[in-house]
């Protein structure tokens, strides 16, 4: 394997320039995927963590409310419940919530909305909620609601106004209350801007059961890392049994996954079309060594080489192009994207106000996460051996004699 | 004993739309020890011959024998092995591999061959002293000339001991002082190890040294005869 290693090596350095410009090909090639893919799953993550910051990375439920959610899905809060959190390492934050649907009437306007039980306190650590009021103030008092200016508009409501709220309750009763409209929220979604309502929970319970206290529909659970997720879905699954479910964000938020997937494939088509270019240099190299190589190859083959030996002599020439281009090509793009990790591009004008709302930092982050070199190394890795099977076809059906002649 | 044994040897070649006979009927047999020279114009057979010989090409009829192996009957990677075991070549290029040393090219067949390192380095040292151009041992193929490429080839051809050397147009790129040494270094190797040269050649010098001069044309064997020198 030495002297494998040790022709393979020398053969590459006879025409260095070729060579150089071989592996410089890769570096580019592997340098810009880097940096593009990089740059690609470091906005997934972003937006994946906005979304998760909002509904927390696991939530609780009574088991088949995911399915089915409904009010009679609700659960009374077990005693103790809170226990069941503590003690976990990783969890960051716990906000029990409650949701159903509902009336609200202003006047003559009636509109059909979601009615979002929160602890205020909680909540507000965890999603600056009180930074989306547009107008008025937070939940202070019982008896206060928030609203989305879209409904507001829509319902002709001021703050300090009175909301009617009718519907239906738990177990049947039909619930309804007034409630004072305390402020008036600009969230980045439409839908949400139109048809959600705020109220501390207490409110809340009371609203849909007022001769119980402590009803819920779900406690989300926010963690201080992705990577304890499983483990802490775990032991709460162990700790509640089988009388309530825990669902993972990745279950909530499936269409912004699949959003990402979409994304995902241009990226990949992109890469493609960088890597066809790359390929076809590494390639191009390759079948020229191989063509000039032709007479040193009958040679080696008279003198008693088996053509295995010559043809891993030919594979490790392009692994080596190959390994010292992705390895210029890491230590090129690591320093700069491991400076652009934690110093990412900021977003500035119209484009930073959207991220703002949307809860994000306006800027451009970009991912170091280990898979990313992981994948790109091995694509490059892939197709540099693939073009190698140019050599291997070349030499199982090579005729030394005709070498010789030619 | 023969070392070598052509049995009634035809090759056609197929390659174009006509057919070509480029050994009609060979009938050959070589012994240890023999210094050999095939010799024929251009175009007579001899080349064929000679590949044949050497395990590089296989007869359309007829056999082939070297020490009592059909050669015919080997796999490609058989005949592969036996000439790194038994046949030793030596080219009109040289052919030394570009990227290796004078001391790396003769010890490349020991090296395939399994020899220990340590062996095959002496053993090299030794051929490459022999040849007389120890001196130049780590020098590559493009930094010496083309006597001293030639004699290389002649170490790396003898380092293995093979039952016999090839040696197709060996001094047709030599000036007449390198190819008068290197005439004389295989005489050398023939006198003091047995060792069996078989050369395909026009060059009157080399004629001047075979003790046997085979010669072809048509590819028919036309004359053998035995020197005394």
């Amino acid at each position: 394997m030495k002297s494998i290693i040790k022709i393979a090596w020398r053969s590459l350095w006879r025409n260095r320039r070729r060579t150089i410009l071989t592996m410089a090909s890769v570096v580019l090639s592997i340098s810009l995927a880097l940096f593009m893919r990089s740059m690609q799953f470091g906005s997934y993550e972003q937006m994946i963590q906005a979304s998760v910051n909002q509904v927390g990375n696991l939530q609780v439920h009574d088991t088949g409310y995911w399915e089915n959610q409904s009010l009679d899905r609700a659960f009374f809060e077990p005693k103790g419940m809170e226990k069941t959190f503590e003690n976990i390492p990783g969890i960051k934050n716990v906000l029990p919530g409650l949701k159903t649907f509902s009336l609200a009437s202003y006047g003559n306007q009636t509109r059909g909305i979601l009615v979002s039980g929160i602890n205020p306190r909680l909540q507000n650590k965890q999603t600056n909620l009180s930074r989306k009021i547009a107008k008025g103030g937070y939940l202070t008092k019982p008896g206060e609601v928030l609203i989305g200016d879209n409904l507001a508009k829509f319902l002709k409501i001021n703050v300090g106004d009175s909301l009617v709220l009718l519907g239906q309750g738990f177990r049947g009763i039909t619930a309804y209350g007034i409630y004072n409209v305390a402020g008036i929220f600009h969230l980045p979604s439409n839908d949400m801007n139109s048809q959600l309502l705020y109220m501390s929970l207490k409110d809340a319970q009371s609203f849909v059961y007022p001769y119980q206290g402590g009803l819920l529909t779900d406690v989300s659970v926010f963690l201080k890392n992705q990577s304890d997720q499983s483990s802490v879905k775990a032991v709460l699954e162990s700790r509640l049994g089988k009388k309530f479910e825990v669902i993972p964000w990745q279950t909530m938020l499936s269409d912004i996954l699949q959003t990402i997937r979409v994304d995902n494939v241009s990226g990949q088509f992109m890469l493609m079309i960088l890597y066809v270019i790359a390929a076809f240099g590494i390639f191009s190299t390759i079948m020229m060594m191989t063509m000039e190589k032709r007479k040193q190859y009958a040679v080696m083959i008279s003198l008693g080489m088996q053509r295995r030996r010559l043809i891993t002599v030919s594979v490790v020439e392009t692994f080596i192009v190959a390994f010292i281009g992705i390895l210029i090509g890491i230590i090129i793009a690591s320093p700069i994207l491991y400076y652009l990790h934690f110093n990412p591009i900021p977003i500035t004008g119209d484009m930073a106000k959207m991220y703002l709302e949307f809860n994000i930092p306006p800027e451009l982050p970009f991912s170091i996460k280990s898979h990313i070199f992981l994948s790109q190394t091995t694509i490059v890795l892939v197709l540099s051996l693939l073009s190698s099977l140019y050599p291997i076809i070349y030499l199982s059906r090579f005729n030394v004699l005709n070498a010789f002649r030619h | 004993m023969s070392i070598i044994q052509a049995k009634n040897i035809y090759k056609v070649y197929n390659e174009t739309n006509v057919p070509v006979n480029a050994l009609n009927g060979v009938d050959l047999e070589i012994e240890k020890g023999e210094f050999t020279a095939i010799v024929g114009p251009s175009g007579s057979g001899k080349t064929t011959l000679l590949n044949i010989i050497g395990g590089l090409d296989l007869p359309t009829e007829g056999d082939i024998y070297i020490e009592g192996t059909n050669l015919k009957s080997l796999s490609s990677r058989k005949l592969i092995d036996f000439r790194l075991h038994n046949i030793g070549f030596v080219f009109q290029a040289y052919n030394l591999i570009p990227v290796l040393t004078a001391m790396e090219n003769t010890e490349f067949i020991l090296e395939l061959q399994g020899v220990p390192k340590k062996d095959r380095e002496k053993r090299a040292m030794e051929i490459l002293e022999t040849v007389d151009i120890a001196d130049k041992k780590d020098h590559k193929p493009g930094q010496l000339s083309g006597g001293q490429q030639q004699r290389v080839a002649v170490a790396r051809a003898l380092a293995s001991q093979p039952k016999y050397i090839i040696a197709d147009e060996p001094t047709a790129n030599l000036d007449s002082k390198s190819t008068e040494e290197l005439l004389t270094l295989m005489k050398k190797m023939n006198q003091k190890f047995q060792t069996t040269f078989i050369f395909a050649t026009h060059d009157q010098r080399v004629m001047d040294k075979a003790l046997r001069i085979v010669t072809i044309d048509d590819g028919k064997i036309v004359s053998d005869t035995q020197f005394e020198r």
